[in-house]
């Protein structure tokens, strides 16, 4: 049988098939290479690599660094306290998660 | 097009300082932040709380809402009166919070569209700005994989070089296996480059339909399921359903409440795969006619049962 195919586009998924440069990762999310810099320093990003030229990110971390960017803008947090933030919304999920296992949501 | 009454956003007098309305705007933001909120209104509160902040904050703009005078009420159908502006010229440059933050009708009527610098700051790339978006997709597409046409509301630059948005149709690809949270890179379908510069990339933010039956947890899926008390103290084999069809499920003997069985490899596809976990219930029967009564009389009296021997009092 003949159909007219229609193309789909294929994506990568990011937080298994994707690492992101420094300069990657900044146009990804709209963010200035000093910031993300601020936040690998915090600890809120970890790159392997040694140097920012040679800093390879996770997949993961482009939803790091938009919340980080988004809770530094809108609620005008300094980095230390973006670091903390993001520190306490992985536990709220972990917590949260366990929750959701025993069925008490 | 309605009054928005800015102080009541923000709950400060009229008179209130500059202060009082940077901490009452730091306080409501950090309460509804979307991305801190559970409230279900998050987004919309925090839109408005941006709104009102960025007119409030702003001594110019300030003085200018309150020549319209304080008899105002929220929600009230209100036209600016003629040359109410004259004397006022409104930097269009503030930083507006939120992604591309699209203000109400009201506010823009007052003091025009933001957002036209969020695209400019970035000339000095020639690649064109990588775009994102949330698609909502079923749970059975993560584990079949799926192509499915979304449409997405993008915002554009027009000849004049003002924003607008404009709805495009995209035909995807859902990768089989993809979990909830992760982003789908879509290369080339972002924003268009300058001159010479390539597009930049479309990211989609995968999040699934609420399902009645099970929900997802990362890659493991959990499913309630219901017993009846007999079927949960004797043992039972149940048709039981999960993503990819009905499967038999042996429910072993003295089966208590809030016990899990774990099918395996049965979650979200992948490598590892996600497991499938049934989380037991147990429904009692209800006690509407004789019979029934007559029978729970007779389980009671079979049993010497008492469900609270572990209360201390």
């Amino acid at each position: 049988m003949n159909q007219t195919q229609m193309t789909f586009i294929q994506g990568a998924v990011v937080e298994e098939e994707v690492r992101l440069t420094l300069l990657e990762l900044c146009q990804a999310c709209s963010a200035e290479a000093g910031h993300v810099e601020t936040w690998v320093f915090e600890g809120v990003l970890s790159p392997s690599g040694d140097s920012p030229q040679n800093w390879s990110f996770s997949g993961d971390s482009l939803r790091r660094a938009r919340l980080a960017l988004r809770l530094s803008r809108d609620l005008e947090i300094n980095p230390p306290g973006v670091a903390l933030a993001l520190d306490l919304l992985d536990q709220i999920a972990a917590l949260q998660a366990r929750l959701q296992r025993t069925g008490n949501e | 097009m309605k009054f928005k009454d800015y102080y009541q956003t923000l709950g400060v007098e009229r008179n209130a300082t500059q202060d009082d309305i940077k901490h009452a705007y730091r306080k409501l933001a950090r309460k509804y932040h979307p991305d801190v909120s559970k409230d279900p209104d998050a987004e919309a509160r925090f839109k408005e709380l941006g709104e009102a902040y960025a007119v409030l904050k702003d001594p110019e703009k300030r003085v200018a809402y309150d020549q319209m005078g304080s008899e105002w009420k929220a929600g009230q159908d209100f036209q600016p009166p003629p040359g109410w502006d004259a004397g006022f010229e409104f930097s269009r440059y503030d930083a507006a919070p939120g992604d591309a933050a699209e203000f109400s009708d009201f506010f823009e009527t007052l003091f025009g569209r933001q957002g036209q610098h969020a695209q400019a700051h970035r000339t000095m790339h020639a690649q064109g700005q990588d775009h994102h978006a949330r698609v909502m997709i079923d749970l059975h597409d993560a584990y079949r994989g799926a192509q499915r046409s979304i449409s997405l509301r993008m915002p554009a630059l027009d000849a004049q070089g003002r924003v607008t948005t404009h709805e495009r149709t995209l035909d995807v690809s859902i990768p089989k296996g993809v979990r909830a949270g992760q982003h789908l890179r879509l290369a080339g379908q972002g924003g268009p480059g300058r001159g010479e510069g390539p597009a930049g990339d479309l990211y989609l933010e995968i999040a699934f339909n609420p399902h009645p039956d099970f929900r997802a947890e990362g890659r493991d899926v959990y499913l309630d399921l219901p017993l009846a008390p007999w079927e949960a103290a004797l043992g039972a084999t149940i048709s039981t359903p999960t993503p990819e069809g009905p499967v038999q499920l042996t429910i072993p003997p003295g089966s208590v409440a809030g016990r899990q069985l774990r099918l395996k490899g049965r979650g979200i596809p992948g490598s590892p795969p996600g497991d499938l976990y049934v989380v037991l219930k147990i429904a009692l029967p209800p006690a509407d006619s004789e019979s029934a009564r007559e029978a729970y009389r007779t389980l009671a009296k079979a049993f010497d049962f008492n469900p609270r021997t572990h209360l201390k009092g």
